[in-house]
């Protein structure tokens, strides 16, 4: 028979002890409960609206066999040193979710559940993707390796810049500031993210120009070069016809703005870019709206491993020292998601769920925003060879202009490179390091000179917990 | 001409690319040597100069086949690879020799 009515989500959905399975999703969320709600009933309300359940019981539920699809919440625990907030684990059966689809996980870990009246902040912190699920997902068109085979570029972080102004450049003048910046030095430059195509540059004038310049920097120099030709565009149709008009340019990469434009168009442009053999560079406008807040919303380390799975071969992740937020143990585990194989739990940086990444290709962290030449020893320490690390005021700001700002960057890694391999400590001798280099790099000193005084010391909005062992 | 990591840079001594040299082995990568009398930068394939260095832990083994490489090539451009065959791929490559730079 069929009992009408409402009954309490717990009764069902709050199942502590149950052992997650291997091919479970599982997700991590930060729970502020409203007063009077029960941690306990506000958790399994999360799990409930996820995956099964509605409001009231519905004659329906008795087709199914809703054991089988209903998520759990297997553990909850407060957050030390906060009031009323709690960590709550919640297990979703594999069968909730589309094969190869993002946006089916967002529709379901992060749809109304947001907005349930019962919960006064919700925030998703980490996502367990099982093997069985990320096997499902083509991942990074190329990865770090054959990115790095295919540009003959070994040993070092890759270089790159924005250019600058953001915007307002005719297509002449922009194509212009590549080349002085490709020909100091640079491996990549780099539209900024509001650059599509507007009145005063059309995105066609600006792929022949910014290729012609990429094409006579390589010619100079003898070095491969690149620009990340933004395609991100109104509709799916356009996005597609400036990557194709890319490729037939002899673009070795393009860019893709993924939270703008979407998953579903992201990986449209992935998969076009595996066909293809295109690079995919991928900036993340909007992320800090969703990602900033630490009671509420999804942290960055989970759209970094949505943007793993959807394919991208470079993504940004902050710098930890220039301009933009970003706590440093948190960043570097979204680096260490991006990069390896397999990430084992660490509460320190962030990192809920061992994650295994069953071979799935590599994605480059690109450290970008208000960084310059005395960043780089940290930048090198911290990152790895395996990183972009993007100057765009750092390199356009030099007092001798853009080629000088390049080359200025580019000795100073290759400075901190060489110190590195002989085994000093760039943390320790970071200045001592530049100075040595700029005394045969007269482009060097001027950086150092004119870069000096800017830091950014702001204490981080969204750090960590760090649980007690 | 530029050609890749270190080009930015004055060219290295014997004693800073044995040092490099050091860190490669160190890092448990295998050592090879490439050379080419004409680097074009989309061009993947240098000229093998023998087989990897299989087996060798000494940095200065690695610089008497540089040596002998650079003796049987004059004028040629010569790079040191370090390989790491767990990812299938170089990790190091530089310009070890380059003519008209020589330390």
């Amino acid at each position: 028979m069929f009992e009408a009515g409402v009954r309490e989500y717990r009764e069902i959905y709050w199942t502590p002890g149950y052992p997650p399975r291997q091919t479970d999703v599982l997700a991590a969320f930060r729970l502020i409960p409203q007063p009077g709600v029960a941690p306990e009933e506000a958790a399994a309300a999360v799990a409930a609206e996820s995956s099964t359940a509605t409001w009231t019981t519905v004659w329906t539920d008795r087709l199914t066999t809703l054991e089988r699809y209903q998520a759990r919440v297997y553990d909850l625990e407060p957050v030390p040193g906060r009031e009323n907030q709690y960590l709550a684990y919640i297990a979703y059966p594999l069968d909730l979710f589309e094969e190869g689809s993002v946006t089916s996980m967002m529709a379901s870990i992060t749809g109304n559940v947001f907005g349930f009246k019962a919960i006064r902040a919700l925030r998703l912190e980490d996502l367990r993707i099982p093997v069985a699920y990320v096997k499902t997902f083509q991942g990074p068109p190329n990865g770090i390796q054959v990115e790095r085979d295919k540009l003959n570029k070994y040993g070092r972080p890759l270089l790159g810049a924005t250019l600058k102004p953001k915007l307002g450049l005719s297509a002449r003048n922009y194509g212009r500031a590549c080349f002085e910046l490709l020909r100091g030095g640079l491996d990549f430059t780099k539209d900024d993210e509001n650059i599509t195509s507007q009145p005063f540059m059309r995105w066609g004038d600006r792929f022949e120009f910014v290729m012609e310049a990429v094409r006579k920097a390589e010619q100079e120099t003898g070095e491969r070069k690149g620009h990340y030709l933004n395609v991100t565009a109104p509709d799916c149709e356009q996005m597609l016809e400036r990557a194709e008009f890319a490729m037939q340019l002899g673009s070795p990469i393009i860019m893709h703005d993924y939270l703008v434009g979407g998953f579903a168009a992201h990986t449209t442009l992935s998969k076009w870019c595996r066909r293809n053999g295109m690079l995919l560079h991928v900036h993340r406008a909007l992320h800090a709206v969703v990602d900033r807040q630490k009671d509420h919303g999804i942290h960055f380390r989970v759209l970094a491993k949505w943007l793993r799975l959807a394919g991208g071969d470079h993504l940004h992740t902050g710098t930890v020292v220039g301009k933009l937020e970003g706590d440093r143990e948190a960043t570097i585990g979204v680096v260490d998601l991006l990069r390896e194989d397999f990430v084992p739990a660490d509460r320190r940086r962030g990192i809920y769920f061992d994650q295994e990444w069953a071979s799935l290709p590599a994605v480059l962290p690109a450290a970008s925003g208000g960084i310059h030449v005395w960043h780089m020893p940290a930048l090198v320490e911290i990152f790895g060879d395996d990183s972009v690390l993007q100057f765009g005021g750092g390199s356009a700001g030099h007092p001798q202009g853009s080629r000088a700002g390049a080359t200025a960057n580019r000795v100073a890694l290759e400075a901190c490179v060489q110190a590195r391999n002989e085994g000093r400590d760039l943390a320790a001798e970071g200045p001592q390091i530049l100075k040595q280099a700029a005394s045969r790099s007269p482009e060097l000193t001027d950086a150092l000179d004119t870069w000096r005084e800017i830091r950014f010391d702001f204490e981080a909005v969204d750090t960590p917990d760090v649980m007690p062992a | 001409m530029k050609l890749e990591t270190f080009s930015y840079l004055p060219q290295l001594s014997a004693e800073q690319l044995a040092q490099q040299v050091r860190s490669i082995l160190g890092r448990r990568l295998l050592v090879g040597i490439e050379f080419s009398s004409a680097p074009d930068p989309h061009d993947h394939y240098w000229t093998m100069w023998k087989l990897p260095l299989f087996d060798t832990d000494d940095p200065a083994a690695v610089l008497t086949e540089l040596d002998a490489c650079r003796q049987a090539n004059p004028g040629a451009y010569i790079k040191i690879n370090g390989y790491d065959a767990a990812r299938q791929g170089q990790v190091v490559s530089f310009v070890a020799c380059q003519p008209g730079r020589d330390a």
